[in-house]
């Protein structure tokens, strides 16, 4: 009878255990759609005439004679290739400044004692609460007195040196165990060469982290360059985009195909990095 | 010079005697604490000039590390730091830009209760917030409880969540206007169709009261990936031990997550809180993209904070004014960061 | 001791980096009287300059020496007279080489004023886009007045037809206008023949205009004709209110709109128009709108004569879809008489940081002048001084419509700027923009709008 019993209750515990996870699974399903439709839309918009586009009845995601030329007329409706070649330039020299010169900082701070070192410390932590618009304007007129406006340089100077990415990297510094440098130090290595030769290659989870979240923010950032880049043939991407979308605003296949270009160069490095990401995120102790 | 060194060497001798004498004397334990770290001093000086060395190797410590710091710090200190003081200045004054800087104290904060266009983004940016984070916060965490778990092709889901995090605004804003579009867009097209509503009542996403759901809407859309890794850490950071002695206490799926996740959580929920927080008074390209139109202008029913910034800056050459109100956009994220700290803090003693 | 004094140092030098950065962040600051107090002497260094000018020309010419001048424009690719205007003014100033910077079309004016702003700008001429970008570049001290210059040149002002005065700041004159554009309806003869209905005439008034854009708007679905098509701008449904002369926008009462967006916004429910929500949501274009070939009428700036040209001879747009096209005066209120209309000036100016403005004035005169006007005309674009035989060369141009009507359509009998020179226009302009916006979106009701606008331009003024 009470064998029975157990037996009915672990039944029923195993039936609610699939119900359970076919429901995880139907919700997934949903989230997914909605995260993926926006992105497939946009693939199937960027061959479609603009017609096309907004016929819904019969919807079709592939059209019977898909227009691949979109994606060849829009190099030559705005100097994409130009907007291109200068987000992909500010963007890679953002990301190395970025990577380098927070990883040297965070090092410091993370295993070297001195001076004013939480004075300091709390210097960056106290701006990373502040929003970059509170000061920009202020910024803007500095880096005008200094002869920056409508310059690539700017551009990077702005973004370079921020302190999120002294935090990240500090965080994650502080993860991995004193002791190593301790042995490293009384081998008579150099604070420099431990930095190369032993913080650096095991850092490479939390510096893809910070790869990809600074490739992102200045390859997507339109604020700071609707600012500071006026010249046609110094604007980025987001900008030339942006343009194109307000001279072209009905042809929808070609805005669809600029779109998908800008995203290519992110995703791919998005992909190539993410199996780092989720413990580039643990390790860095950005939990708390 | 040797005799210099003799000299030196002499007197720092003599002073660290007499301070031993000192130290034997005092009785305060803190006040011969004191002592002892004053000697130790002298004495590594010593020894220092006694093997001839220019710098002690404090000073050599401080130098590495500010070796290692500079770079950065410099940069930082430059086009962070110095605007955020100018900032702050700026918004007791009047300038154009050109003309003469005048020092005008509070007047361009009087100014903000009487501005209608103030009042709305003020408006604007707070029902954004309220409406942002908590849902964003909510859909992040239950989307990282679930793709935690063991399930089928869990490292396709975690990247499809992370893909509208990925993407540009400026691309993505665009397709959302034609998925939304009023009258020709496939969600207004199923409304019309399959729910029956009326064509008049369809809903304009775009404008009107309902532009501040859909920009909340948009943001949950694309910022809940990057809180869904966040949170992921933070799970991981879990002892699965945990779990366990809750299955032996017969603990169901729910007190679980009350008992165990939610607390174990905290910290992560108040980093994940603070900086969707403050990213979202930040809010201004969204609006523009979203709500625009043609020409980027917002009206009252979509301008939020910094946009109003923006226009006063660089379209009325209003710089004292547009400092004043980046100061309450400073302002606003100070104190819900300092509520949170608190909060925080009462719950962790 | 000698530990101390290094970390002092090194601090020092750290926070040296900080205040580096400080001092040039307040150089911006305190570069900033400079500008002002040169153009308080201003006004004395132009007198001295204009006494020295015949002298300095003389020199020039006979020297020949070299002269560049910096010129700020935008979308110079797209834009043909740029580059018509450099050539035909270096091919007779040998001396002299024109340098365009392109800064763009999309917020011109917002550049150009962060260009000029503080020292540094090397520009000696640049193009004023709009009104309320120049109210800001005059407040700002960065333009040249230039009544001087006109008074030695001797030029007659009555010849721009008294748009000057609509720009004049405190009786002096910062710009000379070259380009003067003015509204007109373009129309689509191909839908009026299929609909059997008359064309639009050059004596509309609103009543008939919008009984006409009824009558040839088809509602079918799939095969929908609009009747008319506003664009997203307050000028092109608010400023009917302006043309009886009577009212400006400047009024600070803007109860005359009301029946203009009564009209608009029934239109709308009648499907006459596109709606407003959908063309700010795809942020459609006008040229777009009407090269589709749905549009039966489209009240739009001249400037969009040269666009359908240029676009239907290389293909750009469908000529079977809005190819045969033509265009009549603005409709006009009962009782104000017809080829009233609006304009938008755009001129060019001196900057006060030049150290030529001699010859940056020849320039601007040169261009705003005869000459200038007819390298305009030949482009297809209409000079600020507009005359029978300019009118002739452009609707002459191969491409402009053939009919004697929209030749007639040309000829503007009282001219009212969309946006007239006021201290704070900007703010106006921004107003009534974003009002203009709760309106046609039916966020607020006309006269709610309409009180807003009063309300909130009332207090500016204060």
């Amino acid at each position: 009878m009470s064998e029975q019993m157990e037996n009915k209750k672990f039944r029923s515990k195993r039936k609610n255990a699939i119900a359970g996870k076919t429901l995880v699974y139907i919700i997934l399903l949903i989230i997914t759609a909605a995260m993926i439709v926006p992105f497939l839309w946009m693939l199937s918009a960027s061959i479609k005439s603009n017609r096309e586009v907004f016929l819904m009845d019969p919807f079709v995601w592939i059209p019977e004679q898909p227009k691949w030329d979109n994606y060849i007329k829009i190099w030559t409706k705005i100097p994409l290739l130009k907007f291109v070649q200068n987000t992909v330039f500010l963007t890679i020299v953002v990301t190395l400044l970025q990577l380098l010169t927070s990883s040297f900082a965070a090092y410091s701070f993370a295993k070297l004692e001195f001076k004013h070192k939480n004075a300091l410390f709390l210097a960056y932590i106290a701006t990373i609460a502040m929003p970059w618009q509170v000061y920009m304007v202020p910024q803007f007129i500095m880096m005008r007195g200094m002869g920056l406006n409508d310059k690539l340089l700017a551009m990077i100077c702005l973004q370079a040196f921020s302190a999120f990415g002294v935090f990240l990297m500090k965080q994650f510094y502080e993860g991995i165990p004193s002791e190593l440098c301790e042995a490293a130090r009384i081998d008579g290595m150099s604070e420099y060469k431990i930095y190369a030769k032993i913080m650096l290659p095991l850092s490479k989870p939390s510096l893809s982290t910070l790869t990809i979240f600074t490739f992102v923010n200045t390859w997507n950032d339109y604020l700071g360059p609707l600012i500071y880049l006026k010249t046609e043939t110094k604007k980025t991407i987001q900008l030339g985009l942006k343009m194109f979308i307000g001279q072209y605003s009905a042809e929808y296949g070609l805005i669809m195909a600029g779109s998908v270009v800008s995203l290519i160069p992110v995703i791919i490095v998005f992909l190539c990095l993410q199996k780092y990401f989720v413990e580039g995120v643990a390790s860095t102790g950005l939990k708390g | 010079m040797n005799e210099n060194k003799a000299a030196q060497i002499r007197q720092l001798e003599t002073d660290t005697e007499q301070l031993m004498e000192k130290i034997r004397q005092e009785k305060d334990i803190k006040k011969k604490q004191k002592l002892i770290a004053e000697r130790e001093k002298k004495q590594r000086k010593l020894t220092a000039v006694r093997n001839n060395r220019v710098l002690s190797r404090e000073t050599k410590r401080d130098l590495v590390a500010y070796s290692f710091i500079a770079p950065n710090f410099i940069g930082f200190a430059v086009f962070t730091l110095v605007p955020i003081v100018f900032a702050f200045a700026l918004a007791f004054m009047k300038w154009d830009g050109s003309n003469e800087i005048t020092f005008v104290g509070i007047d361009n904060f009087t100014r903000l209760a009487d501005d209608t266009f103030f009042l709305a983004a003020f408006r604007n940016t707070i029902i954004y917030v309220i409406g942002t984070v908590p849902l964003t916060m909510v859909a992040s965490l239950a989307l990282a409880i679930v793709l935690n778990q063991k399930i089928k092709a869990r490292g396709f889901f975690r990247t499809v969540a992370f893909f509208p995090y990925v993407a540009s605004l400026v691309a993505i804003t665009a397709v959302w206007s034609m998925i939304f579009h009023p009258s020709k867009g496939p969600v207004n097209y199923l409304l019309l169709k399959v729910f029956g509503v009326p064509q008049e009542n369809l809903p304009k996403w775009f404008s009107g009261s309902l532009v501040l759901f859909t920009l909340i809407l948009f943001s949950v859309w694309k910022y809940m990936g990057y809180y869904m890794v966040i949170y992921l850490a933070g799970l991981q950071g879990i002892s699965a031990e945990l779990y366990e002695a809750g299955s032996l206490d017969g603990a169901n799926t729910w007190q679980k997550f009350k008992y165990i996740t939610w607390p174990q959580l905290r910290s992560t929920t108040f980093f994940v809180v603070v900086m969707l927080t403050i990213n979202c008074f930040k809010v201004y390209d969204i609006a523009v993209m979203l709500a625009g139109g043609g020409d980027g202008k917002l009206s009252t029913s979509a301008t939020v904070l910094v946009y109003y910034i923006y226009q006063n800056a660089f379209n009325y050459w209003d710089l004292g004014y547009s400092s004043a109100i980046a100061m309450v956009l400073f302002l606003m994220v100070l104190i819900i960061t300092l509520i949170q700290f608190r909060y925080e803090k009462k719950i962790n003693s | 001791m000698k530990r101390k004094l290094l970390s002092i140092l090194l601090t020092t030098s750290m926070l040296a980096a900080v205040l580096s950065g400080c001092g040039s962040g307040s150089g911006g600051s305190e570069s900033a009287p400079e500008p002002a107090a040169e153009a308080e002497s201003a006004p004395a260094e132009a007198e001295e300059e204009t006494a020295q000018a015949p002298e300095a020309e003389a020199e020039e010419t006979a020297s020949g020496e070299a002269i560049t001048l910096k010129w700020a424009i935008w979308d110079k690719d797209i834009t043909p007279y740029w580059q018509a205007i450099k050539d035909t003014y270096e091919a007779s100033h040998e001396n002299v080489t024109i340098e365009m910077t392109d800064l763009g079309s999309t917020d011109y004016m917002t550049v150009l004023a962060t260009e000029l702003s503080g020292s540094g700008s090397e520009f000696d001429v640049v193009t004023i886009k709009d009104v309320p970008g120049y109210a800001t570049l005059v407040s700002k001290n960065t333009l040249e007045p230039l009544d001087s210059y006109i008074a030695d040149a001797g030029i007659d002002l009555a010849q721009y037809g008294g748009v000057d005065k609509q720009v004049t700041v405190d009786g002096s004159l910062y710009e000379l206008p070259f380009r003067n554009d003015f509204w007109v309806v373009f129309y689509n003869k191909d839908i009026f023949d299929n609909a059997g209905v008359a064309y639009p005439t050059n004596d509309m008034t609103f009543e008939e205009y919008d009984a006409l854009a009824k009558q040839v708007t088809d509602t079918t679905y799939g095969a929908q004709v609009y009747g008319t098509h506003y664009h997203t701008w307050r000028s092109a449904v608010q400023l009917f209110g302006v043309l009886d002369g009577q009212h400006s926008i400047l009024d600070g009462q803007y109860d005359f709109f009301t029946p203009y967006y009564e009209m608009v916004l029934g239109q709308e429910d009648e499907q006459v128009c596109r709606n407003y929500a959908d063309l700010s949501a795809e942020g459609l274009h006008y040229s777009a709108a009407f090269s589709g070939g749905d549009v039966a009428m489209l009240n739009m700036g001249s400037w969009f004569i040269s666009t359908m040209i240029a676009n239907i001879q290389s293909g750009e747009y469908d000529a079977s879809l809005c190819g045969n096209w033509g265009m009549v005066k603005y409709p006009h209120a009962e009782g104000v008489e017809a080829g009233s209309t609006l304009g938008t000036i755009t001129g060019l100016a001196v900057t006060s940081v030049s150290d030529q403005k001699d010859a940056a004035f020849e320039f601007v005169k040169w261009v705003s002048g005869e000459e200038g006007a007819k390298v305009m005309a030949e482009t297809g674009n209409f000079p600020a001084l507009m005359n029978d035989e300019i009118a002739d060369i452009i609707s002459g141009l191969e491409g402009f419509p053939t009919d004697a009507e929209s030749k007639e359509a040309l000829k503007v009998s009282n001219l009212y700027l969309e946006v007239p020179y006021a201290e704070n226009v900007s703010a106006i302009n921004d107003i009534l923009d974003t009002y203009h916006k709760s309106i046609m979106n039916r966020e607020i009701s006309i006269e709610e709008g309409i009180a807003a606008m009063n309300e909130e331009v009332g207090k500016l003024g204060q």
